[in-house]
């Protein structure tokens, strides 16, 4: 027996030396051979990875620099990696931030996040005028905002997106429509919704189900109802939403659903769902943004369809639509190569590179001096930029809980479940609780960045301090977005 | 006679119905799998037009098109050795601890052995942050050895709760006679206890290996090079902000649900035997 334990207690000792062994080789193999400098970004851009690794290509031939991108998808892991990295002090030359403008603006008072706006104004502000000033507008903080960071540009869009209807030309024909003459005001949407309803087809698809494709509807709808204005007042509190325009503005959703010009299962859709809905030719109308392009081309390339703005409710205001930048990277004020990543932005935005990104990746491109290089259903979708808005832009925004009253309140009405009026009154008393919150609420300390989770994270931040490093922890920050 | 015929039709109409019960269940496994195959040999277009189960047309192609445009290669042996060093790893350190907790008397047992199944209780994503920055500290971010020790520590708390219930009923007169043939607590360990955990040991390895195989947002938050990553990383690759690649996606996910579908069915006997032997207790 004392024989046959010698012999195993050898060969677990060889195995775990022969295990310390591999681990060494593995963890100490040598680097690749780095460039003079390299800039390193971090996406989370799946579809658009192969087109960056052949940009970083091009622009290491010509300037000899060169760029890692290096890709984390999907989204929100991303999202995790890069506050992870803002936690150790990892982050890299150039990333992105995927959230409200809230969360962007925790980085910058961290001070990870370079300010670009003296580099925009350059050479009589040639930078800032070649690209969209809508989309510059969500890496933008302007006077006075209620973030307190100081006003200026923090980030550049490298593609813009705008989220506008889509009908389906083979159907309007088959409803005897013009499928050249896209429905302009509400009324018109809803008389074909009876005609949808007569032919037993579907009509408005659209990620509902995916509650923020609503809240985005709903928005455009406020803004042409009682303008950009009494829309802010109401976020401020200024402005009660049992006011007869949001009133009116939820009831446009329980006309859309009376007329028939909506899908059945609406309220549950997810947008991947709408999509090959639309695609197949079994809906009349999309609600979708400019991505669907390119989702539309994988699933039937033959699809005869259009772009058209939502259809006016009012005449008073003009009819807004969300839009603005789809992506945009940002600048380490940290990093020792900042100088260089801004040169490289410069480069990506110009635009031969925004031409070449824009039709490789059907996506539209942030530098406005491409625009007549697009396909005609791209630029259909770009011409609507100027009437674009997101509430990134706003320097205000809204709580999360008032937006979920909203936007669930706008589902219960489709479903008939509640009215107009009772969904209006229900987040006024949300939103009430809310400002009266605000006076309790713990103070954001400047210069912290914020994470906001389940309590774990303290938790096992606590214990991994207290328990393995016998270090004691620093300080919880805690903030009242429960995003971060 | 009559009541004979009676209970044969009774058992073959109760047979019947267990069977169709069964048959479901199965179908209903199966179906996920099936769709998944046939979807990879579908184009992006035909996976949203034609919706049977045995497309027209075979695209065998979409496999290559996904081991290349995947980078499978280097991100299989990458899950191998991830996946081999964090079992072995479990398998040592948890049936050396459970066993420890079973047997040996110390001070704190309780509350220790406590510790560790609280720890159960820890969702993986709520400590991201705590063990990015633990990493940090130590110098293991972005190599595969920080890695493998978080997936170990991710994996002990069960792995330690299913040995030492296992242990914990294992006769004593074993262990007794073994040492009185001169054995060393270690050796009762690796001469006795060990090989009769055979079949928790393969509810282990499984589950464990399971995990690490399909582990991937803790490799994510960890790695920042691409070529440390594990094999879920090149499923990624065909899933856009957008839009996904599905015939590609479901050729990767074919790809990579077949090592640990042949693991299954070597280990078969074993978990089977290891749930029926209270393996699963609890």
């Amino acid at each position: 027996m004392s024989i046959r334990v010698r012999q195993s207690w050898r060969s677990l000792g060889l195995f775990l030396v022969s295990l310390t062994l591999v681990f060494i080789a593995y963890g100490c193999s040598p680097s690749s051979k780095k460039a003079k400098t390299t800039i390193s970004v971090w996406h989370w851009m799946t579809d658009r990875d192969s087109v960056f690794q052949e940009l970083a290509k091009r622009y290491e031939g010509l300037t000899g620099t060169r760029v890692s991108f290096e890709l984390y998808a999907p989204s929100d892991t991303y999202s995790q990696k890069v506050r992870a990295a803002a936690q150790g002090a990892n982050l890299p030359d150039l990333f992105g931030i995927l959230g409200e403008k809230r969360d962007f603006s925790s980085f910058i008072k961290a001070g990870y996040i370079l300010e670009l706006t003296p580099y925009m104004e350059r050479e009589e502000f040639k930078w800032k005028k070649s690209l969209f000033a809508k989309a510059l507008g969500v890496n933008e903080f302007t006077e006075g905002n209620s973030y307190g960071i100081k006003p200026g540009i923090y980030g550049v869009p490298i593609d813009i997106i705008t989220i506008q209807m889509l009908y389906n030309k083979d159907l309007f024909k088959q409803l005897g429509l013009n499928p050249d003459k896209p429905p302009l005001t509400f009324a018109e949407f809803l008389k074909i919704g009876e005609k949808i309803k007569a032919a037993g087809l579907q009509g408005l698809v659209s990620g509902w189900g995916e509650i923020w494709m609503i809240d985005c509807l709903a928005n455009n709808y406020a803004f042409n109802i009682m303008g950009k204005d009494k829309v802010l007042a109401t976020i401020k509190g200024e402005v009660p939403y049992t006011d007869p325009d949001w009133v009116k503005v939820l009831s446009l959703f329980k006309e859309m659903r009376d007329s028939g010009v909506l899908a059945s299962g609406l309220v549950t859709m997810v947008n991947k769902n709408a999509e090959q809905l639309f695609a197949n030719n079994k809906a009349a109308f999309a609600f979708n943004g400019s991505w669907c392009v390119n989702v539309y081309k994988g699933m039937n390339p033959g699809l005869a369809y259009a772009v058209m703005l939502p259809p006016a409710a009012s005449r008073d205001y003009p009819m807004s639509i969300w839009g603005g930048a789809g992506s945009s990277f940002l600048v380490n004020a940290r990093s020792k190569n900042k100088e260089a990543a801004v040169e490289f932005l410069k480069w990506l935005t110009s635009r031969d590179q925004q031409a070449y990104l824009s039709e490789a990746t059907m996506n539209l491109p942030a530098n406005k001096e491409c625009l007549n290089k697009l396909p005609k259903i791209l630029s259909q979708f770009a011409q609507a930029m100027e009437l674009s808005t997101h509430p990134n832009t706003w320097d205000i925004s809204e709580s999360p809980q008032v937006i979920e009253a909203f936007d669930k309140g706008i589902q219960s009405i489709i479903i008939g479940e509640k009215t107009p009026q009772q969904i209006a009154q229900e987040v006024q008393r949300i939103k009430e609780r809310q400002l009266s919150s605000l006076d309790h609420e713990i103070k954001i300390r400047p210069g912290k960045l914020y994470f906001y989770p389940s309590g774990n994270a303290h938790l096992c931040y606590f214990l991994s301090y207290t328990f393995y490093l016998g270090i004691p922890p620093r300080p919880l920050r805690m903030g009242r977005d429960t995003a971060y | 006679m009559k009541a004979a015929g009676y209970y044969k039709v009774k058992r073959i109409i109760i047979n019947t119905l267990i069977h169709l019960f069964l048959i479901t269940i199965a179908l209903s496994c199966i179906f996920p799998l099936s769709w998944m195959i046939s979807s990879s040999l579908k184009t992006q277009e035909t996976v949203f037009k034609d919706m049977s189960l045995v497309p027209k047309e075979l695209h065998f192609e979409n496999y290559i098109l996904a081991w290349k445009e995947g980078g499978f290669g280097r991100y299989f042996l990458n899950s191998i050795f991830y996946t081999l060093s964090v079992v072995i790893g479990i398998i040592i350190v948890a049936s050396m601890a459970a066993y420890a907790f079973s047997r040996l008397r110390f001070p704190g047992r309780n509350l220790l052995f406590f510790m560790f199944m609280a720890a159960m209780m820890i969702p993986i994503p709520g400590s991201f942050v705590a063990l990015y920055v633990l990493l940090n500290k130590l110098h293991l971010r972005n190599t595969p050895f920080g890695y493998i020790l978080c997936m170990i520590n991710v994996g002990l708390s069960m792995s330690i709760f299913l040995l030492k219930t296992f242990f914990d009923k294992l006769p004593r007169e074993l262990e007794d006679a073994a040492r009185i043939d001169g054995c060393s607590k270690f050796g009762i360990w690796w001469q006795i206890a060990l090989p009769l955990s055979r079949p928790v040991l393969a509810v282990v390895v499984v589950f464990n290996a399971l995990n690490v195989w399909n582990e991937y947002v803790l490799a994510l938050i960890i790695f920042d090079n691409k070529n440390l990553m594990p094999l879920q990383r090149a499923l990624m690759m065909f899933q856009g902000e957008f839009m996904t690649n599905y015939p590609l996606l479901m050729a990767g996910l074919t790809i990579t649900a077949l090592p640990i579908i042949i693991v299954y069915l070597f280990m078969q006997k074993y978990i089977v035997k290891g749930a029926t032997s209270g393996a699963l207790f609890g």
